[in-house]
């Protein structure tokens, strides 16, 4: 029943047709409109328009327009009467018993799977809820559960509040998850559960406890299917925390790591962007599963992603993996990432191509990953300096939008310090240092110093204080002022941030003290 | 004597926060990670390509204001700033005033016309001769005023944790042709009196202004946006205690 080779994310016949309706729409009702979109946007809940299982109904062709006030509430009116057509399908126990209530359900899942806004609100006040539940029984036939599962999909991919209501409905969807159920009934309420952990910790805790976690992670080992995409996508929303106990959990289970290994290695872009996800807050919350992946080479599978694809929403999971076990357990990381190995090469490597494409999020989070690389040895930071990230982060310490500057002024100025010791002042790594000013990365901090980011005029000014302390020859005040050094730090007379006045006043003192008098 | 210096020592040792070289582990809940989530989102839905410029703006802006969003760090404003991009653009409008006499800047008109009293005004000197309490405490809503530089200034540090180093009067810097040309005449000075000329110059630069006529202040201030200045305006009676030349003072941006 179940066509496993079809695609999961198939590009939506709404959206062409939505663009310019749409447009229109949107500056009709701007403000409304507007915030209701983008909160949907950005949602971590998924719609279900399109069937999981090849559905032959000829009516997928779905209404195409944008609704307008009229029609939205004529949607509801019909959203309304279909709940109760689904009510008395149920109640009915006459011949064609089951025919019906698929027919009635199909006719509500329709409506719920239409139009931006689906009717749920419509939905739930003619009591949907209860009716669908009642459909989830144990013994229904598939095409029952699948279209009753696909419902309430969409009903939890909405606001908040319209997600909760699918508490009455948990366990059965749990249940259903079964490796007794059909693959698509499976598959659909995985679906619904992982609408249902994106929307919050409390839902996610309610799952959990529910028992969610054990049979979504035995659907995700198979090698390929829909069905593992869908369910690698509901873990990586259940276990996202913040609470992590589930990603330790997960990460436990037989067969789990296998699979992800597995999936990184050789899955096709779509299985393996959800995969990352899963890894990602794996690693993101729990140091059993960090050590797990590194002691499994994960590490070298995420560079080799990295090295191949293009594709940015396989690009952005991986790489955040990567900073995520770099930013880990300094110990298990660097028994790894050794310098002179492949490994380390291969990583630095792969950063670079990160950072050096267009796209913003990638060439943040990449300079995170190499600040950390940098906050290693003595040797990892030659490593990087002699390497072709330099006259790159050179650049980007110029031209790139603020929230990369920031990151790239951490690799620099951790390129210049010596390895923590304990308190006092840290030792500067001259060579760096002076290779560095000279390649022109003074005005970047000083930049950086006069932003209204409190982060980032404390870090332009950490740097300052490096290039006034250990530029030799005493040139370091000299070239501070040449770059307008003092008058950006002279700002700070007035700010709000105490610390900040003080480190500024401090080194205006100490290094420019004597001044004349106009 | 020798605890104050010992104070300061360890002030000097402990109070920057030096540049510490250690890896930043961020939780998955980081606003860091934000936009590259929200990016996650909108790729899933296949939508990237039929949002707007501007709903992309607005998309990134909501990034901002779930942080709560950004304001201007300088004290009394409090402005809200619509992206850090543009803080520069507020900061040139909105707290460069600048004294026309001799182009000192500054945040606040309060604070440009409390300087401009202070420093260009020979009414003002005269109150302090008089023995009025004519120093403004520096912070809006104080209300304070003192008899002296000095006891405003102990006033700030005690009650206002101001820094000690803090100078209202702080040395405004020269030009580098300008100090080129001052340091070619103090290489002839003794170093001592060049040091004497230092300590002594508020107090001879305000017993001078308080020898003052009223021709000799300025009738009117500027605000808005720095300018560099021909000369300096230096009272005469001023010129006659040992001062450096006027020079210009034009301030660099």
């Amino acid at each position: 029943m179940a066509d496993e080779s079809l695609a999961f994310h198939r590009r939506d016949p709404i959206k062409s047709s939505v663009g310019n309706v749409a447009a229109n729409r949107r500056r009709q009702n701007a403000v409304t409109v507007g915030k209701e979109r983008r909160e949907s946007l950005v949602r971590a809940k998924r719609l279900c328009r399109v069937g999981i299982s090849g559905d032959a109904d000829a009516d997928v062709s779905l209404d195409n327009e944008m609704m307008i006030d009229e029609e939205q509430s004529i949607l509801e009116a019909q959203t309304s009467s279909a709940v109760e057509g689904l009510k008395s399908a149920v109640a009915y126990q006459g011949k064609g018993a089951m025919q019906k209530r698929v027919s009635a359900l199909r006719d509500l899942r329709r409506l719920l799977s239409k139009s931006e806004f689906p009717p749920v609100e419509a939905a739930l006040k003619a009591g949907a809820i209860p009716i669908l539940v009642q459909c989830l029984s144990f013994g229904s036939q598939d095409e029952q559960l699948l279209e009753a599962a696909w419902c309430l999909t969409n009903i939890a991919a909405g606001k908040p509040e319209e997600t909760e209501a699918l508490l009455p409905a948990l366990p059965l969807l749990i249940a259903h998850l079964g490796e007794k159920s059909s693959l698509s009934v499976a598959e659909q309420c995985a679906w619904a559960l992982g609408n249902v952990a994106g929307e919050g910790e409390k839902l996610r805790s309610v799952l959990l406890s529910q028992g969610a976690l054990l049979p979504l992670a035995r659907m995700m080992l198979p090698n390929k299917g829909s069905t593992v995409r869908t369910s690698a996508w509901a873990l990586s929303n259940l276990i996202k925390g913040p609470d992590p106990k589930a990603a330790t959990e997960l990460v436990r289970i037989d067969g789990v790591l296998d699979a992800i290994v597995r999936h990184l290695k050789k899955a096709d872009d779509e299985l393996a962007t959800e995969v990352a996800w899963v890894v990602v807050y794996l690693s993101a919350l729990s140091n059993v599963a960090t050590s797990m992946l590194v002691k499994n080479d994960v590490l070298q599978l995420l560079v080799d992603r990295l090295a191949t694809s293009n594709s940015l929403q396989l690009l952005i999971p991986v790489l955040r993996s990567l900073g995520n076990l770099v930013a880990g357990d300094s110990q298990t990381i660097y028994a790894v990432l050794v310098p002179g190995h492949e490994i380390t090469d291969g990583v630095i490597k792969v950063l670079v191509k990160c950072l050096s494409c267009e796209h913003r999020v990638l060439k943040k989070e990449a300079a995170w990953v190499l600040s950390n690389i940098a906050a290693g040895s003595v040797e990892h930071k030659r490593l990087i300096n002699s390497s072709e990230a330099v006259p790159l982060l050179l650049r980007l310490l110029s031209t790139a939008p603020f929230d990369i500057r920031k990151e790239v002024a951490y690799v620099l100025g951790n390129l210049c310090v010596a390895p923590n010791e304990g308190d006092g002042k840290p030792n500067l790594i001259l060579e760096h240092l002076v290779s560095l000013v000279s390649g022109g990365c003074l005005p970047g901090f000083i930049d950086l110093v006069r932003s209204a980011d409190t982060e980032a005029a404390r870090v332009g000014l950490q740097f300052m204080e490096l290039v006034l302390r250990g530029m030799p020859n005493g040139e370091g005040p000299k070239l501070v002022e040449r770059e307008d050094g003092i008058d950006a730090m002279e700002r700070f007379q007035f700010h709000e941030n105490e610390d900040l006045r003080n480190m500024a006043n401090g080194l205006v003192d100490k290094y420019f003290g004597e001044r004349l008098w106009a | 004597m020798a605890m104050e210096e010992h104070v300061e020592e360890e002030k000097q040792q402990l109070g920057f926060p030096y540049w510490k070289s250690i890896p930043r582990s961020l939780g998955p809940e980081s606003p860091f990670f934000a936009s590259g989530n929200i990016e996650r989102e909108l790729l899933a839905k296949q939508v990237a390509l039929d949002l707007t410029e501007d709903e992309k703006h607005q998309l990134q802006n909501m990034v901002v204001e779930e942080g709560g969003g950004i304001f201007c760090p300088i004290v009394g404003c409090g402005s809200r700033l619509t992206s850090l991009e543009n803080f520069e653009d507020h900061y040139n409008a909105r707290h460069t005033a600048s004294c026309s006499v001799c182009s000192r800047v500054y945040p606040t008109s309060r604070l440009l016309s409390i300087h401009v009293s202070e420093l260009h005004d020979s009414f003002f000197q005269a109150k302090v001769a008089r023995g009025y309490a004519v120093y403004e405490c520096l912070v809006e809503g104080c209300g304070l005023k003192f008899k002296s530089y000095k006891s405003r200034q102990r006033h700030l540090v005690d009650k206002h944790k101001f820094p000690s180093s803090f100078e209202f009067y702080k040395k405004a810097h020269l030009s580098k042709k300008q100090r080129q040309k001052l340091q070619r005449k103090h290489h002839k000075r003794e170093e001592d009196s060049c040091m004497e000329v230092e300590n002594e110059s508020i107090d001879g630069l305000i017993s001078g202004i308080s020898k003052l006529s009223t021709s000799d202040s300025p009738s009117s201030v500027s605000f808005g946006r720095r300018h560099t200045r021909g000369l300096t305006f230096v009272p005469r009676a001023v010129q006659h205690e040992k001062m450096p030349d006027p020079t210009s003072a034009g301030t660099k941006r």
